[in-house]
């Protein structure tokens, strides 16, 4: 024979079961799902903190290392405006130096030579000079020579404008 | 024929325990230790080797249920409630399955009074500790007198049909469940004695029934008419049945109109109202708790 209990029953010793089971469950359910699964969402998210705090400070970083890369690019920069300007000015400097040098070697070379055509045209003078006084003398020779002689006046004329014919 | 809707089956029944009376252990109390071991079960299954990284399928189910847990539970009492997370849960989860398991044919634990009393005194018991709490004692008492003391009665009343409420709203929907589902299953049964007796009286007729109902669907196929082929599938299945009915014995027994029929209605009372009522449920303890908390 089975004994139902009807559709709506009153039995104490089952709402203390129930209420016994439910506290039960809960723990059940509390230290063996919902703590273990919460402990590791709450390990992901300390994990995904630490790797955005992490990047953070690695963007720091490179962030800082880039400053010091723009400072030196600066300063190289810099540094190497100067050096240009440096050899400009050096290398004008210089080649003032040097068109200076040359202009004074080129008036000294063209003094050299004027007073060198200086020296042979007073050369050429002093010996046009002692010719002429040599022809002088030779003719002057000739006409004391032929005064005696007017007869070879002529003869001696022609002769000496052959001789200087010659000389010329 | 006669249909007879009980309570639980009283399984084995102690007299003169002390303090007590008389116990019963019905088929609520057992049944609700085999939900328990199931629920465990899945606890320690879903609960065990989890990883932080490189999770697998079954702890991704998992942290989906904790996460929608904790953000129902702030959703309807805001953070400072966390310590009630476990309650939440548990009632939830012991209801859904204590609701469905009736789909196997067992007894629900649900379907019987005393475990949502259970479930909703206990929430009573929290409710008024939070109300003493936020008010302090002498101030709950003195609550009962407002507005006029002559109400006192009334609101100690209406104090405690909260639990009462509570319970019997889940209840109530589990329980009209059952007995639709009794109903109908009577009903089909009834049906198939009634038609398949009376188609079965005759033997012609029933291989009549069958033999058209086969040439009708062979012929509908090669047609490719749909509706026609069932109607032909039916009527043979219909001859079967009545043939296999009059046979008498044990086949003569089976309610075969009752195959398949009853899955349909089970599966919104079963599944649909169990998983709304345990939702409902929950949802009422968290706001209770609460409110009451001011």
């Amino acid at each position: 024979m089975e004994l139902y209990q009807s559709l709506v029953a009153v039995e104490p010793a089952t709402l203390i079961v129930t209420i016994c089971n439910l506290f039960l469950q809960m723990y059940i359910v509390k230290k063996f799902f919902l703590n273990k699964v919460l402990a590791v969402l709450d390990k992901r998210r300390e994990a995904a903190d630490q790797e955005i705090v992490q990047a953070q400070a690695a963007k720091e970083e490179a962030m800082s290392i880039k400053a010091t890369y723009e400072e030196n690019m600066k300063q190289a920069k810099a540094e190497a405006n100067e050096i240009l300007n440096h050899a400009q000015k050096t290398a004008a400097a210089r080649s003032e130096e040097i068109i200076g040098q040359a202009q004074a070697q080129a008036a000294q070379i063209k003094e050299k030579a004027s007073a060198d055509i200086a020296q042979e045209k007073k050369n050429a003078l002093n010996e046009a000079k002692d010719e002429i006084s040599g022809i002088a003398m030779a003719i002057a020779e000739k006409v004391v020579e032929r005064q005696l002689n007017e007869a070879d006046q002529e003869k001696l004329i022609n002769q000496f404008i052959d001789n200087l014919g010659g000389a010329l | 024929m006669e249909i007879s809707i009980n309570g639980a089956r009283i399984l084995a029944v102690f007299e003169n325990v002390p303090l007590l009376g008389t116990v019963r252990l019905t088929q609520t109390v057992a049944m609700s230790w085999v939900v328990m071991i199931i629920i465990s079960a899945l606890c320690i299954w879903l609960g065990s080797n989890l990883k932080v990284t490189g999770i697998s399928r079954k702890q991704a189910v998992a942290e989906m249920a904790v996460t929608s847990l904790v953000k129902f539970v702030h959703n309807n009492m805001g953070t400072g409630f966390d310590h009630y997370i476990p309650l939440v849960g548990t009632i939830f989860i012991t209801s859904v399955i204590s609701n469905t398991i009736s789909v196997l044919g067992f007894w629900s634990p649900t379907a019987d009074l005393m475990t949502e009393l259970g479930w909703a005194l206990v929430v009573f018991v929290i409710i008024t500790y939070h109300k003493i709490k936020a008010a302090g004692f002498g101030a709950y008492l003195k609550g009962f007198l407002d507005p006029l003391f002559v109400l006192a009665p009334i609101n100690v009343m209406a104090e405690c049909f909260t639990p009462i409420s509570m319970a019997c709203r889940h209840f109530g929907n589990i329980l009209s469940g059952t007995v639709i589902s009794a109903l109908i299953y009577g009903a089909l049964t009834a049906a198939t004695h009634g038609l398949l007796g009376l188609l079965g009286s005759s033997l012609i007729a029933a291989v009549i029934v069958s033999a058209a109902g086969v040439v009708l669907a062979v012929v509908m196929k090669k047609m490719g008419k749909t509706v026609y082929f069932v109607l032909g599938i039916i009527l043979t299945l219909l001859g079967v049945f009545a043939l296999l009915h009059n046979a008498g014995g044990f086949l003569g027994e089976i309610p075969f109109l009752a195959i398949g029929i009853p899955a349909v209605t089970g599966a919104y009372f079963d599944w649909f109202g169990g998983c709304i009522q345990a939702f409902i449920f929950c949802t009422l303890t968290t706001l209770f708790i609460k409110q009451a908390a001011g």
